[in-house]
Order: structure tokens, then C-alpha cells, then sequence
């Protein structure tokens, strides 16, 4: 379900249409999906997540949603993505079944274990780099911490937090198995284009 | 109409809501609802939207541990997979939310309420099956001043008229009052302020019972 090669996961945010994003980020190469909207209704993100689910069908892409279980059951998603302060992630177990995944935000070795034993299927790692879409509370972490978090648990885990095509490729060399980017894609110029060159810095293919 | 929850005992008539601080200050909620243990059965919507959903399952569960009398029912606004994960009786979801049906596909023992403000409101609401509506604000009351006049007792008699389903009245609703909305066709009453005293709270609800369950 989740790829095993390098891939990339694009997050809407509330600069752009997270249909229209999630289009230009499927075009673009990613392979994951994650609706996160923190101010929409409940009807909304429900609509948005049938037409991005329908998208992601079309490319073979995974489809997440954060925070919001209960859209992604309505909507037939492909899993969750859950923050520290979100359902837990043994809860959410309970609720989705086996053949749903479930994403966690970890920004500690710790967190991350505790995932792991909770049922996550992947985590969440950052933030790495400093980065404007999220207020944070940490320091970034910094591809060592990752590393180091990489080293101790088996889940794959996907980097986020000011990542670009320029310093992604040292994270997969220190094992992240994904980036996830929100800005890189939603602000650019052409959200398509960005998500393919991040792609291809995962994947060093020759542009 | 879809899908309609079909109840064993009828639906109570009180409506309590939360007080929508248990952020800031909590601990209202379990008091409210060791003292309804020992009352009538009421509806209990717990509405925390400043709670993040992990705090949210907490209230949630430690609600769920306190007997209330048989036909009470437990919901929580808006939020399902939190309803599921705590066992709670339903969810009541705002005019805006996602519709019933969608969710009574995997919660298929809940109840839904949906509040309703417009007649395409209603609509919406009976076309994804809802077990009651919530109409509001018959009458002024301070926390809702910010979105205009109160929609008043002759809008909420019309709403009655129109549907079939349960409307509880809610928004400045009193003991006082409440025999009003009951004649506009109103099943039952709901309120956050008024029972938000709980030193008063048991003798609020008997007051409400007399009227809504002559």
C-alpha cells in the first residue's frame, strides 16, 4: 500500500483549492494525498475529499486525511494522518480496521515509538527544516534526528517541515522513506512542475 | 428519508448542550451530568469545539462513565469517529457538517440531529435521514445575538408544521416559555445557559418536565 521507493506526499493548505492542488500535486508525481484544512466545515471537506479521492483513484495514489476520521470513513479515504493532539492512534485502530492506514506526526524518537506500538503504519517526521506553513513549538530537527529515529523504528517514515528539491535528497539518503511538502507545491508558480522536480531530486532521476 | 434510526424508547424532550468551555473551565460537564443521573431522562449534546479531538475523547469517556437514567442519550456535535471511539449514543451535527447519511454508514446505531436554520436546511436534513432538528434562536439570548434577530415562535411553529421529525426549540427557551414553543408543534425544548447553574440544575430540568411532558 504504501510505495517502497522514494515518493512524495502533498499536503493542501488553505492557499489554494485543495481539488485543484491535489490535481496539479497528482500530475506532478506524488503518490499521497493528505487533505488538511483546519477551518473548513465538515460538508466541504467532505466534498473536497470525494473529488480528491476520485483523483487519486484515477493516478494510483494514496488519498489521507488529517485529523478527521469520521470524513475519512464517509468519504472512503485511504487513511488518516493524526496529530499528537488528534484521536490516538489506537482508537482510530479500532475504528478503521486493518485495511485503512493511519499516519502519525512525530517530532521525537519517542513519539514515534509510541506510534509504532499504538498501530501507526507511518510517521510523520519534522519538522526538519525551518518552515513557514505551521506554527511550531521545537527547534527544527534536522536530518540527524531523523536518522536517529529511522534507526529505531520499522515503520517507513515520511520527512516534512521546509523541505525543497534541493536539500530532499539527503533526507532519503538518511532514510526517510518519503518527503511531504506543503508550500513547495501550493505556492509555487506551477504546483505541478514543483512536484515533479521534488520528485525526480527523490528519485535522482535526470531532469 | 433514509436510513431513520428506529428508537426503542422515545427520544427525551430536554435538551441540555454544553457549555462549550470545558477548555478553560472544565469540570461543568460531569457535574451537569452527576446531577442529571438522579433527574429525568434528558439529551445531552456535548458541544466543546475548542477542544482538539484527543481532549475531546477524553471528555467524551469520562461522560460515558456516569449513569444517566434509561432513555437519556449522550451525543457529541458534529465529531462521529469521537462519538464511536467513546461509545457515546450519537452525534448532532451543524447545518454545515457532513451529511447524516455519509456517516450513518459506519455509525449505523447512532442517532443524528442536525440544526436547521432555513428551509433548505430542512430539506437537506430529512433528505440524508436525521433523527431530530434542532431550531434555533426562538428567543433572544446573548450568545447568539451576533447573528441577528431571534427567528421567533410563529418561524418555529412553521418548521414544526413542515416536517415530521422531532424539533426541539432552542435560544432563550425557559420554563417560562417553554409551553409556547410546545404549542407551535415543538417536541421538546433544548438549552445551554439555562443549565449551566448547577446548584439550580435539578430543579430546572423538574420545571421543564412538568411542561414538556404533561
Amino acid at each position: 500500500m504504501i510505495p517502497s521507493s522514494p515518493f512524495l506526499c502533498v499536503i493542501t493548505d488553505e492557499a489554494l483549492c485543495p481539488v485543484t492542488l491535489a490535481e496539479q500535486a497528482l500530475k506532478g508525481g506524488a503518490s499521497m494525498i493528505q487533505l488538511r484544512h483546519k477551518t473548513a466545515s465538515g460538508n466541504q471537506l467532505y466534498s473536497w475529499a470525494v473529488e480528491i479521492r476520485k483523483r487519486c483513484r484515477q493516478y494510483h495514489a494514496l488519498f489521507i486525511i488529517n485529523d478527521r476520521l469520521d470524513i475519512a470513513l464517509a468519504s472512503d479515504a485511504d487513511g488518516v494522518h493524526l496529530g499528537q493532539d488528534d484521536l490516538p492512534a489506537a482508537a482510530a485502530r479500532k475504528l478503521l480496521g486493518n485495511s485503512r492506514i493511519i499516519g502519525v506526526s512525530a517530532s521525537s524518537a519517542e513519539e514515534a515509538l509510541q506510534a509504532e506500538k499504538d498501530g501507526a503504519d507511518y510517521i510523520g517526521f519534522g519538522h526538519i527544516y525551518p518552515t513557514i506553513s505551521k506554527q511550531k513549538d521545537h527547534e527544527p530537527l534536522g536530518p540527524d534526528n531523523l536518522q536517529k529515529t529511522v534507526s529505531v523504528i520499522s515503520l517507513p517514515v515520511i520527512a516534512i517541515g521546509g523541505i525543497n528539491a534541493e536539500n530532499a535528497p539527503l533526507l532519503i539518503t538518511r532514510g526517510a522513506s518519503a518527503v511531504a511538502v506543503i508550500s513547495a507545491v501550493s505556492r509555487a508558480k506551477e504546483p505541478a512542475r514543483a512536484a515533479y522536480e521534488l520528485l525526480c531530486s527523490l528519485q535522482k532521476i535526470r531532469q | 428519508m433514509k436510513h431513520k434510526k428506529i428508537l426503542i424508547t422515545p427520544l427525551p424532550r430536554i435538551y441540555l448542550i454544553s457549555s462549550g468551555k470545558e477548555n478553560s473551565n472544565p469540570g461543568r460537564l460531569v457535574r451537569q451530568l452527576n446531577i442529571l443521573s438522579a433527574t429525568m431522562p434528558c439529551i445531552v449534546q456535548i458541544r466543546e469545539k475548542n477542544l482538539e479531538a484527543k481532549q475531546l475523547l477524553t471528555l467524551a469517556l469520562q461522560a460515558r462513565k456516569i449513569q444517566l437514567p434509561t432513555g437519556s442519550l449522550l451525543l457529541c456535535n458534529e465529531r462521529a469517529d469521537v462519538a464511536l471511539a467513546a461509545g457515546l449514543d450519537g452525534v448532532h451535527l451543524p447545518e454545515n457538517a457532513c451529511p447524516a447519511d455519509k456517516l450513518r454508514a459506519f455509525a449505523s446505531n447512532f442517532i443524528f440531529g442536525r440544526s436547521i436554520h432555513s428551509h433548505e436546511a430542512l430539506h437537506i436534513a430529512e433528505q440524508s435521514g436525521a433523527d431530530y432538528l434542532l431550531f434555533g434562536p426562538v428567543f433572544d439570548t446573548p450568545s447568539k445575538r451576533k447573528y441577528g434577530a431571534p427567528q421567533g415562535l410563529k418561524k418555529l411553529g412553521e418548521f414544526c408544521r413542515t416536517t415530521s421529525l422531532p424539533v426541539y426549540a432552542l435560544g432563550g427557551v425557559t420554563p417560562r416559555n417553554a409551553a409556547l414553543c410546545m404549542a407551535e408543534g415543538a417536541y421538546g425544548t433544548a438549552g445551554l445557559s439555562i443549565f449551566q447553574e448547577t446548584a439550580r440544575l435539578s430543579e430546572t430540568i423538574e420545571q421543564f418536565y412538568r411542561i414538556l411532558y404533561p
